[in-house]
């Protein structure tokens, strides 16, 4: 008798052993899941505010070279002597494109200044051209600063 | 005046020998762009990772 009921105590223990660890192993897939199913909105929220799909379809080449300084920037190329290069070359094309029209205008503007006082001595005088005026393509002089007193 | 109009008669048949050339070079690239814009818009996962590698591979380069 004692060993019959050892022996079903036994077995009671095992089951109450082998019951409680499927229900950790069932709490761990749900956590799992539910891990898995958090995951997954969170990139589908992050690519639905990104729109990325979006971007590509707007911009296919614009957005593969912003992915590709993303990844150079990522590979630790950024503070390298390679990209100094780059952003200095970037900065003189930038600027040669955007002081050069100036100092052309300029330069036109001197030499209107001086062909004028030349020939104010006889004939026409051209019109002389102060700061912030500027001739656009037809020739026409035209005052960025408004009147100027 | 006879040099001159050679010249120009030399420049004429170039221009015509090269412009159909140069027409059909510039449909292919045409062609070319349309369908590497709708394989990137078929496709932009693979190609938003494939840059991404070649600019993380480029950044290791620069870095060493």
């Amino acid at each position: 008798m004692a060993a019959e009921s050892e022996t079903r105590g036994n077995n009671n223990d095992r089951e109450h052993r082998s019951s409680a660890l499927k229900r950790q192993v069932s709490r761990i897939e749900q956590d799992a899941e539910d891990a898995w199913s958090r995951t997954r909105d969170v990139f589908s929220d992050i690519s639905q505010s990104l729109d990325v799909k979006g971007r590509v379809n707007r911009h296919p080449y614009g957005t593969l070279a912003a992915a590709v300084g993303f990844g150079y920037v990522l590979g630790g190329g950024f503070f390298t002597p390679l990209t100094a290069r780059i952003l200095r070359l970037g900065f003189r094309i930038g600027v040669r494109l955007a002081v050069l029209p100036l100092l052309n205008d300029e330069a036109a503007g001197v030499i209107n200044n001086l062909m004028g006082g030349e020939s104010s001595s006889g004939g026409e005088t051209p019109r002389p051209r102060g700061r912030g005026q500027r001739s656009n393509q037809s020739g026409q002089s035209q005052s960025s600063e408004g009147k100027v007193p | 005046m006879e040099i001159a109009e050679k010249i120009e008669e030399t420049a004429r048949e170039f221009e015509e020998r090269v412009r159909p050339q140069l027409d059909q070079a510039k449909k292919r690239l045409g062609a070319m762009n349309d369908e590497v814009i709708d394989y990137i818009k078929a496709n932009p996962g693979k190609c938003l990772l494939g840059a991404l590698a070649v600019g993380y591979i480029i950044g290791r380069i620069a870095r060493r």
